[in-house]
């Protein structure tokens, strides 16, 4: 599904991803862990196309991302989340979700003062999102603003406005960042649940270790901008290596 | 005290629709998209210059008339040439008219077009405001430099409008106005319906956060271009209505002054309402409309009082009170944007 | 072009390039410190332009006298800004385009307060009344009393700023502000008193400017106005973060103004008339193509910010 071969990525001289490698199968859970600066999110942004990377390339579903732009990216299946929840704050739950809808015949400026032209997509859509948002438990705020939400449920609506645009892989930044534990805990059911149900594939930046490894299927440790370590939960945490670098002891 | 109120209403209201295009344009391109189009005057003189253009290459031409250089010493010769073909031929000068629209609304959509896909690469935010602000300036400059656009400085008179040949005054400026005001209504109900269909959705998306719209696959840089499009053709066709009500096309009225009215008038009704930018371009046009009477009166009083001074003063001040105490304007922006939420609420979830 | 009439261009350059750079130092102290591209400096130029008028009328003629209280009162001018209207609407964190509008109407208020003065004491294009006096007259040249207090007064307070920016507690303080506000918090710098100095230096600079402009030519309400866009284009030159560029921004446009203007004129027969556009396309050139500025062509000189 997606294959990262050998990204460099320089920022000012300064190697943020030095030859980064890895690969994540369609259905796959796949964390990607590592301390602070290692380069994580970089890659992540380097993956969604939010940043271009030095050299390297990164595959998509058979086709060469290396070179596109975050909207082609998230065209072609690729969706995002942020670490700190990049929500339409001064927007609607319900707009929020309904925005990332694809080929949306209301958005174009020539048609979209003709309302019979996209009042039946939309009426369409907006059935669409109010099930994806009960999915998430958050139809009943569907008309306030985000920025009413709290930490928790703006996660959720960040994860819930991704499924809008039917995407095959999701990069999660931090998904339970700011989150009580118990809600952090649920936010990874529903991210199993949804690949349960829809097969959709997952890569996962998370620093709650002992919640991401009751979900993953495999684990990329990443040091310094490179890829230390690859296994499944349980090598990843009794490799000496890893223990070294990441817990320090 | 001798103020006719029939023709001080129809002015009034003359005014008030022009500005309110400028300020429906403004709104729809900074209020609802974000685009700071501190260059609002370079859309509409283009207008007014296109109007200056028509009236003195192609009105003569449609008329059958020989051209004649419209400045130095045949100045008096063209303005009568072109006055007279309006007066007498009034089937001609309507179809000016429209040509001078059509033209206008072309390029000056095209200029917006193009200007936001060549201002792409500009860096930190503010730069798009000060580079559309400096397009004004050029274009005056040069306007007002090279004689043979606009008559240099002294610009050009006899820029009728469509209905001057009408004998009553008051009939042709009440045609005038209607014709401004059916504008009016048009550029709202087209504003408005945009601004409640997922477009209008995908615009605010992008003022609060382009890159995140961008990342969930929407093609910004186009968007804002479509944005600068639409908000140009209507500038530039009120700057034509503009010229067209003053009868007169001069460098001197297009400065960063107008721009900053427009501005007040978005403010003042409030950012990414079409109502509000109504209400405000409303607002200030009676204000001005005060203001000028009230300079009238105390002129004959005896003093000499230059009401353009203390109209600038409040301007800044009405711009400073809104920004500090009030900044979403008079009547804030709606939140919900189609009617989607209608269904949800119905559904009773 | 004749060699007198390039020298007298060229004097030009370095008379109006000097003013500029006061200007242009204070948009740029503006924008690094303050985080403000503030269109009203155009006005504390114009405060400090009729300071002057007014002292030379009633006070004295001494252009020492003249400068240091125009420094005081567009200083003051530009305080009072701060305190009204910039630091209440920063506290409602507001986006670039709201200061940027604030400025503006900040701008007009003072400016048309200046109209209604100036008309009403009729004080349009009017010269501070220093006598003018030549002190050097040859062949291609005459230079007057005017032109040995521009320029020379113009690089000692360029020179007194850099000491006052690298070498004094304030210089450090501003520079940290300039580099990281929140930083700058944390290691116990008080922000708002240095911001006030700031605002109170940069309406000082702008009031010498405007004072060695009337001396130069005339006082006009749009006196600063005229020269703001002149200004702004000459810091972006220089890259609106460094000090030598923002001097050398102000030298580049004054020269294109004059002497590549003359140029123009006397081989393309451009006309005098499009002079004005010229810091325009100067702007939009720089920010298109190159919005670092000049800096990178001298990129081990000392920055403001870095």
């Amino acid at each position: 599904m997606l294959q990262v071969n050998n990204v460099v990525k320089d920022f000012d001289g300064l190697r943020a991803l030095d030859g980064v490698s890895l690969e994540v199968e369609q259905g796959k859970i796949v964390g990607l862990i590592g301390p602070n600066g290692s380069g994580k999110s970089t890659l992540l942004s380097s993956i969604a196309r939010t940043i271009d990377v030095t050299s390297g390339q990164i595959r998509f579903d058979g086709q060469d991302l290396t070179h596109v732009g975050a909207d082609e990216a998230f065209r072609l299946g690729l969706a995002r989340g942020y670490q700190d929840p990049g929500l339409f704050f001064q927007m609607t739950v319900l707009d929020n979700v309904l925005l990332p809808a694809k080929d949306q015949r209301g958005e174009h400026p020539w048609y979209a003062p003709l309302r019979r032209f996209w009042k039946q997509q939309e009426h369409d859509n907006a059935g669409r999102a109010a099930e994806i948002l009960r999915q998430v438990n958050l139809n009943r705020h569907f008309d306030k603003p985000a920025s009413d939400l709290s930490g928790g449920q703006m996660k959720l609506l960040e994860i819930a406005r991704s499924l809008m645009g039917d995407p095959k892989l999701l990069l999660l930044d931090e998904p339970t960042a700011g989150v009580a534990p118990s809600l952090a805990y649920a936010i990874f059911q529903q991210i199993e649940a949804l690949r349960r149900e829809t097969g959709m594939t997952f890569l996962i930046v998370e620093h709650r270790l002992e919640i991401l490894f009751d979900f993953v299927d495999s684990v990329y440790v990443m040091h310094m901008g490179q890829v230390l370590a690859h296994g499944t939960p349980d090598e990843i945490s009794q490799s000496k290596d890893v223990r070294e670098v990441y817990f320090g002891d | 005290m001798n103020i006719d109120l029939i023709a001080t209403i129809i002015a009034l209201l003359t005014f008030f629709g022009i500005s309110a295009l400028m300020a429906l344009s403004l709104n729809l391109e900074y209020g609802v998209a974000g685009v700071p189009n501190f260059g609002q005057v370079l859309f509409v003189s283009l207008g007014a210059y296109i109007a200056g253009l028509t009236y003195t290459h192609l009105l003569p031409l449609l008329a059958g008339q020989p051209f004649i250089y419209p400045c130095s010493t045949t100045l008096a010769q063209a303005v009568q040439l072109r006055t007279g073909i309006m007066q007498m031929q009034p089937g001609i000068g309507f179809v000016n008219f429209v040509i001078t629209l059509v033209i206008s609304a072309v390029v000056g959509g095209a200029v917006g077009y193009a200007i936001s896909f060549i201002t792409l690469r500009l860096k930190q935010e503010w730069f798009l405001a000060l580079v559309l602000l400096v397009g004004g300036e050029i274009l005056r400059i040069v306007v007002q430099g090279y004689e043979p656009i606009e008559c240099g400085s002294g610009g050009l008179s006899g820029i009728a409008q469509p209905f001057s040949f009408v004998s009553d005054a008051r009939l042709s400026s009440i045609g005038f106005m209607l014709l401004i005001l059916a504008f009016v209504a048009i550029a709202y109900a087209y504003c408005e319906r945009l601004v409640r269909s997922p477009y209008g959705r995908l615009l605010k998306a992008i003022r609060e956060n382009d890159p995140v719209a961008r990342s969930l696959g929407k093609r910004v840089p186009r968007v804002r271009a479509q944005v600068m499009l639409i908000g140009s053709v209507i500038a530039a066709v009120a700057g034509v209505l503009f010229a067209v009500n003053e009868g007169f096309v001069s460098t001197n009225d297009y400065v960063v002054a107008l721009t900053l009215q427009v501005w007040v008038m978005v403010v003042l009704g409030g950012l990414g309402n079409n109502k509000g930018a109504l209400l405000g371009a409303f607002l200030i046009t009676v204000l001005n409309r005060v203001l000028a009477v009230a300079a009238i009166q105390l002129n004959t009083l005896g003093t000499a009082v230059e009401f353009n001074y203390f109209q600038y003063i409040l301007l800044g001040i009405i711009l400073i009170v809104m920004l500090l105490y009030r900044p979403k304007g008079l009547l804030p922006e709606p939140m919900q944007t189609t009617e989607a939420h209608d269904r949800l609420a119905s559904e009773g979830d | 072009m004749t060699l007198p009439i390039l020298v007298t261009t060229l004097v030009n350059t370095v008379q109006i390039g000097s003013m500029y750079a006061l200007m242009a130092l204070g948009i740029t102290l503006t924008m690094t410190v303050l985080k403000l591209p503030n269109f009203a400096h155009a006005e504390y130029i114009t405060f400090g332009a009729y300071t002057a008028l007014l002292v030379s009328m009633f006070l004295s003629t001494n252009p020492m006298i003249i400068l240091v209280l125009a420094f005081v009162v567009s200083a003051l001018v530009a305080l009072v800004s701060h305190l009204v209207v910039f630091r209440p609407l920063e506290k409602r964190n507001p986006s670039t385009y709201a200061l940027l509008l604030a400025s503006f109407a900040v701008g007009l208020i003072l400016r048309y307060i200046l109209f209604i003065f100036a008309d009403h004491f009729n004080l349009f294009d009017k010269r501070p009344a220093i006598p003018l006096q030549i002190w050097f007259r040859s062949s291609v040249v005459i230079l007057s009393n005017i032109f040995f207090w521009v320029v020379p007064t113009s690089i000692v307070v360029v020179i007194l700023l850099s000491l006052l920016l690298n070498l004094t507690a304030l210089g450090r303080e501003m520079r940290a502000l300039a580099n990281n506000v929140n930083l700058a918090k944390v290691i116990g710098i008080r922000v708002e008193r240095v911001k006030i100095l700031t605002w109170l230096l940069v309406g000082g600079l702008a009031g010498v400017a405007g004072a060695l402009w009337g001396i130069y030519s005339n006082v006009h309400p749009l006196t600063g106005w005229l020269a703001i866009l002149s200004v702004f284009a000459a810091a972006i030159l220089g890259g609106m973060s460094s000090f030598v560029g923002t001097i050398l921004g102000a030298y580049v446009v004054a020269f294109s103004e004059n002497t590549i203007m003359q140029a123009l004129n006397q081989v393309l027969g451009l006309d005098f008339s499009f002079k004005p556009a010229i810091p325009f396309i100067i702007i939009v050139l720089v920010l298109m193509l190159r919005p670092q500025g000049l800096t990178g062509f001298f990129s081990r000189s000392r920055q403001l910010t870095r």
